[in-house]
């Protein structure tokens, strides 16, 4: 049964993703966070293409769609991170609480 | 003519409302120039209109049977709320009593009320009761009678509280109006009880139904103590007899009548119950008990004032207490003519001392003195009418003294006869008191030059004086006294007697110098136990007064705090909820994102629910590879 395994291992990369994505302070940190996540989706999607649909491999089809979509998403976050830099001079998430109550 | 006459008798009491309704005109808020006067003239005709329609009836009623009209007042489901008015002989001599007293206090009051703006009020007031009286006495319906008790006690608010800028009338319309309203709402308890048993509120068949009810003796008990609380009120009897002191602070010719036939209104109703409270022995044996405790303290601590108005405020107290020892011994008629004759020569000694105080100033009868010879006019009027109060015959209050104490005779009630003759004979006291420090002794200062009243008050107080004297006559002429044949000698001599020894005892104490004045009794604690009315103020504040007292200032505090509490708690616990909770928005999109997270597998964990707990570790144990 070796997809268990993948399954754990994803679920253990999506949770230290989780961890970074609320814990870091660097805003570009919580960036990789997230992509950590979306890899262990990916993770995922391989491990069930591979162990529960071999011949239609969906999930890889997935995989391609999700990574691509990863890569836009990083860029505008990135390009986000710049413009809030530009104005307050931090990526410090602490800093950014100015929306509150 | 004579049947119009008696059909229309419910008219008299109709006369001094019109008489009320006119005074208003003559507010000094309406009539701003010309001055209060013709309200009192006015009023004085409207009287003398009731006068002359009651004594017109007189000839008409007399030896014949009452007749009884009827007015529906009323009519809802199965009540039928129907005015009785009867006209008989009783009633339409009640009626000269009442508008008679009436027309001679009005006259007093145009002379008593000459340096005082407030005519409209004042008559407008006095009509009102001369109204309220002569229908509490036509109306033959107890529902009815309690309906005028109660605006007759409104309206005894507002005539105590005539001079409201002064702060004792204040309390003392207060007192009043409390005290008897307690009386009143007693009387209403009684009055609504009485319905389911009787099934009606009509005097003579309430009489009627008394002669042959079954009724158990406790509910008749019930019914017939809280009938006698609401005269007891009225006739200012113990425990309730406050008011009239305090009473005393309103204007004199206002007094007249409240000592007259005021307090007289409790005791007709007491007269014309009597059948109802006899179904209970408890019951008239209260209403001996209140009666001769009434008298002889009435009468003690009347002694025992130094106020001339209170000095005989007191022994009113006193007279309606032999009133309801009279009907507790089932004696209506002496009871009848006790308060005619007590009306009378009361009114004729409030007169007398009214016109002392007129332009003496003072009411303090240690201040007094010396008056006889420069006002002999209102001494004898206070003799005469000291006279007519106590067993001194041929004069009235002796007539009606002698027909209770013969009735008691015959009773064999010895005790109460000896009540009668201690009250007697305390009145006799107490009356001579007054007479010797106002009339007697030397002048003082205040009464050095004292004239004679003007004849606006001398002329009714005249008038009254020789009603006094004559009143042995008509009762005569009317065949309602016995003869000196059949009377008993024994009774008779007593009360004479009784009254001598008070008179003479006051009179060597009062008029003599061997007694030093002022005179002090062995015991100081005793003569300021009577001189203060037995303490009843404090009695009063310490018992009732401080209850109530209590007990709102409680459910203040609970209506305040705990429910207004309870109901502001919600609003709060909503307030802090929302400033609370605001913290929730932290502005940390972190935040946020855990808060998502945590939403999401609390979801997932619910929905997932039936097939986690089938799950177990073991279970994942035994499905591992």
């Amino acid at each position: 049964m070796q997809l268990q395994y993948f399954l754990i291992l994803a679920a253990a990369l999506f949770c230290i993703g989780i961890y970074g994505l609320i814990n870091s302070r660097n805003a570009v940190r919580v960036l990789m966070s997230i992509e950590l996540m979306l890899n262990a989706v990916n993770l995922n999607l391989m491990a069930f293409s591979n162990y529960l649909d071999p011949q239609t491999i969906k999930g890889q089809v997935f995989t391609v769609f999700v990574i691509t979509i990863a890569a836009a998403e990083a860029a505008v976050g990135l390009a986000i991170v710049l413009a809030i830099y530009r104005n307050r001079d931090t990526v410090d998430m602490e800093q950014f609480n100015l929306l509150k109550w | 003519m004579y049947q119009f006459l008696v059909e229309t008798a419910w008219l008299i009491p109709c006369y001094a409302l019109l008489g009320a309704l006119l005074s208003i005109l003559w507010l000094p808020s309406i009539t701003r120039r010309t001055g209060p006067r013709p309200a009192g003239y006015v009023n004085t005709c409207t009287t003398l209109l009731a006068v002359l329609h009651s004594v017109a009836l007189l000839p008409l009623t007399w030896h014949q049977p009452p007749q009884e009209f009827f007015y529906p007042w009323l009519q809802v489901a199965n009540l039928n709320l129907t005015l009785p008015v009867e006209v008989s002989s009783l009633t339409v001599g009640a009626l000269i009593l009442i508008n008679g007293l009436n027309l001679l206090a009005q006259f007093y009051a145009i002379g008593y009320m000459e340096m005082d703006w407030g005519w409209a009020r004042f008559f407008a007031l006095l009509a009102l009761f001369e109204a309220g009286l002569s229908g509490l006495v036509l109306c033959n319906s107890l529902f009815f009678s309690y309906v005028i008790l109660e605006i007759l006690t409104l309206g005894t608010y507002l005539l105590i509280g005539f001079w409201f800028n002064q702060s004792l009338v204040v309390t003392g319309a207060r007192d009043a109006f409390l005290t008897k309203r307690v009386g009143d709402l007693f009387l209403l308890m009684g009055v609504i009880a009485l319905l389911p048993l009787a099934g009606t509120w009509n005097f003579t068949e309430l009489a009627v139904w008394a002669q042959t009810a079954q009724v158990d003796p406790n509910v008749a008990a019930l019914i017939g103590l809280a009938l006698i609380a609401g005269p007891m009120g009225k006739c200012a009897q113990f425990p309730l007899h406050l008011w009239l002191d305090e009473a005393m602070e309103g204007p004199l010719p206002s007094t007249i009548l409240r000592n007259s036939v005021v307090v007289a209104s409790g005791a007709w109703v007491l007269v014309k119950l009597q059948p109802v409270l006899a179904l209970s022995p408890i019951t008239l044996t209260a209403l001996v008990v209140i009666g001769a405790t009434t008298a002889i303290g009435g009468t003690l601590i009347a002694i025992a004032q130094i106020d001339t108005k209170r000095a005989l405020s007191y022994l009113v107290s006193a007279y309606m207490g032999l009133v309801f020892i009279a009907v507790g011994t089932q004696h209506d008629e002496a009871a009848l003519l006790l308060v005619l004759t007590h009306a009378v020569a009361i009114a004729l000694l409030v007169m007398s001392v009214g016109g002392v105080i007129w332009n003496s100033i003072t009411q303090n009868l240690t201040q007094h003195g010396g008056l006889w010879s420069r006002r002999p006019v209102s001494g004898f009027s206070f003799l005469v009418g000291a006279a007519g109060l106590i067993a001194v015959p041929p004069l009235g209050g002796f007539w009606a003294l002698l027909q209770l104490a013969d009735g008691l005779w015959d009773d064999h009630q010895f005790g109460l006869l000896g009540v009668l003759g201690l009250v007697n004979g305390l009145t006799a006291f107490g009356l001579t008191r007054v007479f010797s420090l106002m009339f007697g002794g030397k002048p003082s200062a205040m009464t050095e030059r004292s004239p004679e009243i003007h004849w606006p008050m001398a002329l009714p107080m005249a008038v009254l004086l020789g009603f006094v004297l004559h009143l042995p006559l008509i009762l005569q002429s009317l065949s309602l006294l016995p003869d000196w044949v059949i009377v008993n000698y024994p009774v008779a001599l007593g009360l004479i007697g009784s009254s001598l020894l008070g008179c003479s005892i006051s009179a060597f104490i009062y008029l003599g110098n061997v007694v030093p004045k002022p005179v002090k009794l062995p015991s100081p604690a005793l003569q300021d136990f009577l001189a203060y009315d037995l303490y009843t103020a404090k009695l009063y504040k310490i018992s009732f007064v401080l209850a109530v007292d209590l007990v709102s200032r409680f459910t203040s505090w609970c209506d305040r705090y705990v429910v207004d509490g309870i109901v502001n708690l919600v609003g709060i616990s909503s307030i802090f909820g929302g400033e609370g909770l605001k913290y929730s928005t932290s502005g940390q999109s972190q935040f946020y994102a855990l808060t998502i997270l945590v939403g999401l597998s609390c979801l997932g964990v619910w929905l997932g629910w039936p097939f986690l707990s089938h799950l177990s570790l073991s279970a994942i144990a035994t499905t591992g590879p």
